[in-house]
């Protein structure tokens, strides 16, 4: 009887595939459905998607989890191992993973380790149950958890024994009597996936409790303003971080949207004597933003941390001012070569979520996206297990830790914020000259030789003009 | 005894204290990293959930053996400013007789 039935089954797939083979062939493109292959690939399968959602929708697309364009090429750089002319570590030493942030403060932020839980905010972006899983995770680890653009929630702060509050452009989180409660400022200025532009949750998508943390009347929107509300110079905002210095007595810091006027903003930011400074780089995570804002816009965050790195060396602040990166780090090796190029810290978003998700994921699929357990306005944010959501990503983090301080042992530190760009090399000459990282192709001694020699082709591959211009001088 | 020498001896207090529990913090760190490495060994679920705690604990007790470093310093630094100010006072005093 399965003889007989699997037999028809072949017969049956053998003459449609047959079929279909044969239309595709004699069809005219314009009658035949394969068009969709050509079209795809020359659109992108993503853009031909929003292209459709746009026309449907008409107003910009929410997109989930930022851009998917890797700009930063983490996969040029790779780190030196010693074996004798510098021995690794020995195993038995604990390698030091601890960082403080904002040194200078009154009261400064130890955290055990460099990875920081980014801020997403409670009702703008995540649910209860996932803020609660994410604070009481950082808890266990010994890191911080951040507020994200939102007041205070009271379950968070109760389950986080390190919070970073942001001091936001929704002005929720912007009373004394919340930032006092919060172990770090951070004054949200802007974000990678969003640049600075506004932002707005409709009163349909709020609920009880995102009305009451977001002191909001009914039927009022949650709006983000393209500015702070009060700092329209550069003297209110330098005003403004004197004023929560004073205040809290916590370190006290400044995120933006990486850009290519980063060393402008930096400058004012030292200025105004900020204890850390959050970079979000192009690829930063978002819970929705629009495509441009998220493709376009902003500046690769392993370019944004090497030339703030560079700014803060050149102004002698650098154990001053915390660096801390942020945007598109998803592996254990792209945060370490973020620490290597001066970051002190970083922040992830994306990653922690999945992480958080993980083995709940089967509770969604095949019908529903797994952000809809996390997501404030998802549709099985009810069936998140907090305990296990927790668990995950306690065992996440240390499965990181663990195999940066593999890569620690075998470059010889004792503590990753021993970590340098002479701990790298990279094989992207452009990547060499901007960044200071030595180039893998020639030795050491042989760098400055072989940038001199090959001058003219390097510039060549950039664009010929510069190329002649280059020959001619 | 005085007010600036009740200080003084509470600051020395303070500094050898933290320095003890930097010292007991290092040596805890090591005893949990220990724990990891053996709990590790049994590939059990539940054993290696116990491991990740105790590489947590070890982590945390680096920071907090970081944080009684940098405490000691600065009540170091603060004696040294108050000693230095003492002697500049001094020197004034000598000097005005």
């Amino acid at each position: 009887m399965w003889k007989y039935i699997d037999s028809l089954m072949r017969t049956a797939i053998n003459r449609t595939v047959d079929r279909t083979v044969l239309r595709a062939i004699r069809d005219q493109y314009t009658e035949n459905v394969m068009e969709m292959i050509p079209a795809t690939t020359k659109v992108g399968v993503t853009n031909l998607l929003e292209i459709a959602m746009r026309a449907n929708q008409g107003t910009p697309l929410s997109r989930p989890l930022g851009s998917p364009i890797h700009a930063s090429p983490w996969d040029r750089l790779f780190f030196n191992p010693v074996h004798l002319f510098r021995f690794p570590t020995q195993d038995n030493v604990q390698i030091q993973t601890a960082v403080t942030i904002g040194k200078r403060a009154k009261r400064p932020l130890t955290v055990s380790i460099p990875i920081l839980i980014a801020g997403m905010s409670f009702g703008g972006a995540l649910s209860k149950k996932t803020k609660i899983a994410l604070a009481r995770a950082s808890s266990i680890i010994g890191t911080a958890t951040n507020t994200g653009e939102a007041g205070l929630l009271e379950a968070e702060r109760e389950n986080a024994q390190l919070l970073i509050g942001q001091y936001n452009r929704g002005g929720w989180l912007n009373q004394a009597d919340k930032y006092k409660r919060l172990d770090a400022i951070e004054i949200q200025l802007g974000q990678g996936a969003q640049g600075s532009a506004p932002q707005r949750t409709t009163a349909k998508n709020i609920g009880p409790e995102f009305r009451e943390v977001f002191t909001l009347k009914k039927g009022e929107a949650a709006e983000i303003k393209s500015r702070l509300p009060g700092v329209h110079t550069k003297d209110d905002f330098i005003q403004l971080v004197h004023r929560l210095q004073e205040e809290a007595e916590v370190p006290v810091g400044l995120k933006i949207c990486a850009s290519h006027h980063l060393e402008k903003e930096l400058q004012i930011a030292i200025e105004a004597g900020v204890d850390f400074i959050t970079l979000d780089g192009a690829e930063g995570g978002t819970h929705g933003g629009a495509p441009t804002l998220q493709d376009d816009v902003g500046l690769p965050t392993l370019f944004a941390i090497a030339r703030a790195a560079d700014y803060f060396a050149s102004k002698g602040i650098t154990d001053e001012i915390s660096l801390i990166a942020t945007g598109g780090l998803v592996t254990p090796g792209q945060m370490m070569k973020a620490l290597a190029l001066g970051a002190d810290c970083i922040y992830i978003g994306t990653a922690a979520l999945m992480a958080l998700v993980s083995e709940q994921m089967t509770k969604t699929i095949p019908f529903e996206a797994p952000t809809s357990l996390v997501v404030y306005a998802g549709k099985m944010t009810d069936q998140l297990d907090v305990t296990q959501a927790t668990q995950n990503l306690v065992r996440y983090f240390n499965a990181v830790l663990q195999e940066m301080e593999l890569v620690a042992i075998s470059l010889g530190k004792t503590s990753l914020s021993d970590l340098s760009k002479t701990d790298l090399c990279t094989l992207d000459p452009f990547i060499s000259k901007a960044t200071g990282i030595e180039l893998g192709y020639v030795a050491p001694e042989k760098q400055t030789a072989f940038f001199e020699e090959f001058q003219p082709e390097i510039y060549q591959s950039i664009d010929p003009v510069i190329s002649e211009e280059t020959r001619l001088h | 005894m005085s007010h600036e020498q009740k200080l003084e001896h509470t600051l020395t207090y303070l500094h050898s204290e933290l320095n003890r529990l930097e010292t007991m913090a290092g040596t805890m760190a090591s005893i949990e990293q220990e724990h990891f490495k053996k709990l590790t060994n049994y590939d059990h679920r539940e054993l290696n959930d116990i491991a990740v705690e105790e590489k947590t604990a070890a982590r945390q007790l680096g920071s907090m053996k970081q944080m009684c470093l940098s405490m000691a310093q600065r009540i170091n630094e603060l004696k040294n400013e108050w000693h230095h100010e003492e002697s500049r006072e001094n020197h004034n005093h000598v000097e005005i007789h």
